[in-house]
């Protein structure tokens, strides 16, 4: 499947890169494509494209603050703290891809 | 490294052998921060220790820094800071630390960032220690380190090193 994330952290400094480096892993080690922003100190990188959004068959939010949702309407969004996706990126992943096909 | 043939992309802006510390004796989260604080006051990385050290604690109150796998990053975004730093301590002892899995540490990552408009170059090089962090099998290799000069040759491989 097609995947876009974002990550996003208290200070925006470590745990927001560490999320993304799982992210992207886990992804790509069961065979998924995926984009992933993050919003850290140095404000945006790797921002994710309409084009990109709009392939995605699911958004994974990695936040531990608020962030716009806009982009993401009428999207499967699942959101979760960036701690999660430290511990289990993999199980994430696969739980979007059991309810997408469920 | 992963950012390309940059040669200033060196882990080498922001940490050195004297930003090292190895086998700690220390037995508390409040004990360690005070030595690797002492190591970036002592590296003129700090213009206002206090400040800096209030900047970490509150960060500690905001959510675990500890990551799992016997290692937490504790970080503070100061007005404090004169320069982006790692500062980086080992424990003889476990010590107790907040983390996801409430497990104590034995290897400790302090990260000194700058207020305000930071060296993107500086965060480059956390960001890239961030993404070392992510994989498991280099927490293996941290907890392995037997010398500064290793623990700097350990921190300039990349994160596509590794394959967990």
């Amino acid at each position: 499947m097609k995947l876009v994330g974002v990550c996003a952290c208290t200070s925006g400094i470590a745990h927001t890169y560490m999320a993304k480096e799982k992210l992207v892993k886990a992804a790509q080690s069961l065979g998924h494509e995926i984009h992933v922003e993050t919003q850290g100190t140095i404000g945006v990188e790797d921002e994710l494209t309409p084009e990109e959004i709009a392939e995605a068959d699911a958004v994974i939010l990695a936040v531990d603050i608020k962030i716009d949702h806009s982009r993401f309407e009428g999207k499967r969004v699942m959101e979760v703290p960036t701690s999660v996706v430290l511990k289990a990126s993999k199980q994430i992943i696969n739980k979007i891809e059991e309810s997408l096909n469920a | 490294m992963a950012e390309g043939t940059s040669q200033e992309f060196n882990i080498s802006n922001v940490i050195d052998e004297e930003l090292i510390a190895l086998d700690l004796d220390v037995s508390s989260k409040e004990e360690m921060l005070t030595r690797l604080t002492d190591l970036l006051e002592e590296q003129g990385k700090l213009n206002d220790r206090k400040s800096f050290f209030d900047d970490v604690l509150w960060r500690e109150e905001q959510g675990p820094t500890g990551i799992g796998m016997g290692v937490a990053i504790p970080h503070g975004k100061s007005s404090g800071v004169n320069q982006t730093a790692l500062a980086i301590g080992t424990s003889k002892n476990p010590i107790e630390w907040e983390s996801l899995e409430d497990e104590a540490v034995t290897v400790v990552i302090l990260f000194a960032v700058t207020d305000g408009d930071s060296n993107v170059l500086h965060i480059k090089l956390l960001q890239h220690v961030a993404m070392l962090l992510a994989h498991e099998s280099f927490a293996e290799k941290l907890h392995a380190v037997k010398t500064p000069a290793e623990m700097l040759a350990l921190l300039e491989s990349s994160p596509d090193d590794y394959d967990d």
